[in-house]
């Protein structure tokens, strides 16, 4: 029943099964009702004929809608164009047919006993044809405003999307090429170790370039951010400490993807490689309240003379986008210099991936 | 192939695979030899006094001195060794590499290609290395003065250093180890350490972390007293009102 979000090629027209659609059909409904009282100018009885085009536009209006409910799944088959053609053929059929009876209804005995025949048509053909022209103004406004609405929406959809996409799709060049040289050096000496480094690069690879699993869980990141520890490693070898506490974390805790990873990698790019005799990145995990909250601590630098490599604010700002984009104000990142330490925390709502979801 | 003497190549990286990687890829190369391997900058500037190597294999990207300061401190030498840099990936400075027409290596590194570097490997001018180390954002100040001893090359690191004097042909570096010579001009060691030194005279630079007080005697001549020095220092007439508009006095 959910909106047609997945799908780019989706039908432009929405769903006139949910309430939402039958309400804006009500009032488009209303809408030329008054614009059409208001046109014919009977300055007698404006309420009376108001009241009297409502109930027969609202008849149009809502059957219409049940049709194109009904009729969604085969006309969304249809190119764009002979969809519309398809919707406008079939509103003028629906308006023809629900004139002829509103005609047929005011000579039925029924109305003429009441005395209610004057509110009724008297000649259907010129009634029919103009029910007919109007319905297809109108309906032609409508579909515009929804493929307008519905081009517009895509946009958005795609651009959040893109920019999700472009965020995480990041990987240090520096990283990449150096991983291949130590990969390259231990096909020599090292086969069973290279393997593993091949395969560990394609697992971070794929963590990095999916592009469906915006959200992972939290063992999942933890699990990749442990991979590039151990590509790392075999680079850096004794002068890269990395202690892990984390157990407090709920394993099964969604979190968006490449959390975690490049706040080890910048942690390890600024405050280890620089450091001839290397040093420990401390990462510490708890759940509190309702928050999940993730620190990362790296020495720095003491001599600012020797610590030549530029800030890091452009990962921590690509981590802040992501993070607003799936909690919104609902989570922070800050980060600074504490004494000889550099420390970035990473706070969001805790959200369990339900235990029957298959991601 | 024809001369006997092998090419002897000193292995510069602080990565142990890559290191490991040269080493096995040198192997195969006839008429080379492995003369040594440094895991840093200061260790090899060391080694090349020992070892006397024919040619440097020295990665541009190494914690505390880079590869690029490195090949600066090697203008000091008599007989300096050729240099290849080898690099992973630093954007910009491959293309200064290459325009500088200096050897560089991108790694991994293929076979073939060390090979020919080693046939081509040439030493670098100091404004090519200028130009380098521009292009790779590394800052253009080395981070220790190298001053060629008997005993071999002596790495003074830049916040030791107290003052710098000029003499016709040589330069004084005093540090707080003692004094040493070295080759630099003045005007190079100031454009370079401009931020942390003060020129108070025509020959001399003082290093202002260093500077303990300025004093006055009864001629109304200026001198500057640097921590751990017994002898103060001239100021210039010319420096004395630039140095007190300096030091607000």
């Amino acid at each position: 029943m959910s909106r047609d979000g997945g799908d780019s090629r989706a039908f432009y027209l929405p769903d006139f099964c949910t309430p939402r659609t039958t309400l804006a059909i009500v009032l488009i409904v209303e809408l030329t009702a008054f614009v059409l009282s208001l046109a014919r100018q009977t300055a007698s009885d404006f309420w009376g004929d108001l009241v009297r085009t409502s109930m027969f536009l609202l008849w149009i209006g809502l059957s219409g809608a049940a049709l194109l409910c009904a009729l969604r799944a085969r006309l969304a088959r249809l190119t764009e164009a002979a969809g519309s053609a398809a919707v406008l053929a079939l509103i003028a059929a629906l308006v023809a047919g629900i004139s002829l009876c509103a005609w047929a209804l005011g000579r039925s005995h029924l109305v003429i006993d009441a005395g209610g025949a004057p509110l009724f048509p008297r000649e259907w053909r010129s009634f029919t044809l103009r029910n007919v022209w109007i319905s297809l103004v109108v309906t032609g406004l409508a579909l515009r405003y929804f493929y307008v609405a519905h081009e517009w929406r895509q946009n958005v959809e795609l651009r959040a999307a893109a920019r999700v996409h472009a965020l995480q799709a990041r990987i240090r060049p520096h990283f990449l090429f150096n991983s291949m040289n130590t990969i390259a050096a231990l096909t020599r000496s090292n086969p069973p170790r290279a393997e593993a480094a091949v395969q560990d690069l394609a697992d971070l690879f794929r963590a990095t370039l999916s592009e469906k699993r915006n959200t992972i869980t939290l063992a999942e990141e933890l699990e990749v951010a442990r991979t590039y520890q151990r590509m790392e490693q075999l680079r850096l070898g004794d002068r890269l400490q990395v202690e892990w506490k984390t157990d407090a974390l709920p394993a099964n805790a969604l979190v968006p993807g490449l959390m975690i990873q490049p706040l080890l990698e910048n942690a390890i790019y600024h405050g280890i490689e620089p450091r001839a005799a290397g040093g420990t990145v401390t990462i510490s995990g708890e759940v509190s309240g309702g928050q999940v909250t993730i620190v990362v601590r790296n020495p720095i630098e003491a001599n600012p003379s020797l610590a030549t490599r530029d800030g890091n604010r452009l990962a921590l700002a690509n981590i802040r986008e992501r993070l607003s984009l799936m909690y919104g104000e609902r989570a922070l990142i800050k980060s600074g210099r504490f004494d000889d330490e550099f420390i970035v925390t990473l706070r969001f709502p805790l959200i369990e991936k339900p235990a029957a979801q298959n991601a | 192939m024809s001369s006997p003497a092998r090419l002897k190549v000193l292995i510069v990286d602080d990565e142990p695979p890559a290191r490991e990687r040269l080493r096995s890829l040198l192997a195969e190369i006839p008429g080379v030899e492995v003369a040594g391997e440094a895991v840093n900058g200061q260790e090899a500037l060391a080694h090349i006094h020992e070892l006397n190597p024919d040619v440097l294999l020295l990665d541009v990207r190494m914690p505390g001195m880079s590869g690029l300061e490195v090949a600066r401190h090697l203008n000091v030498l008599e007989e300096p060794p050729a240099v290849i840099f080898t690099t992973a990936y630093d954007e910009y400075a491959v293309e200064a590499f290459a325009a500088q027409a200096a050897g560089y290596l991108l790694k991994p590194v293929r076979r073939e290609q060390l090979a020919a570097a080693l046939a081509h490997a040439g030493r670098l001018t100091r404004a090519q290395l200028q130009k380098l180390a521009a292009a790779a954002g590394a800052t253009a100040r080395r981070s220790h003065i190298a001053a060629r001893r008997r005993e071999g090359l002596r790495l003074i690191p830049i916040e030791e250093v107290q003052y710098f004097l000029a003499d016709q042909k040589y330069t004084t570096v005093g540090h707080v180890n003692g004094e040493d010579l070295i080759e630099d001009s003045l005007r190079l060691l100031e454009s370079e350490f401009g931020a942390a030194f003060v020129r108070i005279h025509r020959n001399a630079l003082i290093a202002v972390k260093h500077l303990e007080r300025i004093e006055r005697n009864a001629a109304g001549q200026y001198f500057v007293r640097l921590r751990g020095c017994t002898e103060p220092l001239q100021v210039s007439r010319r420096m004395a009102g630039e140095l007190k508009e300096r030091f607000r006095i």
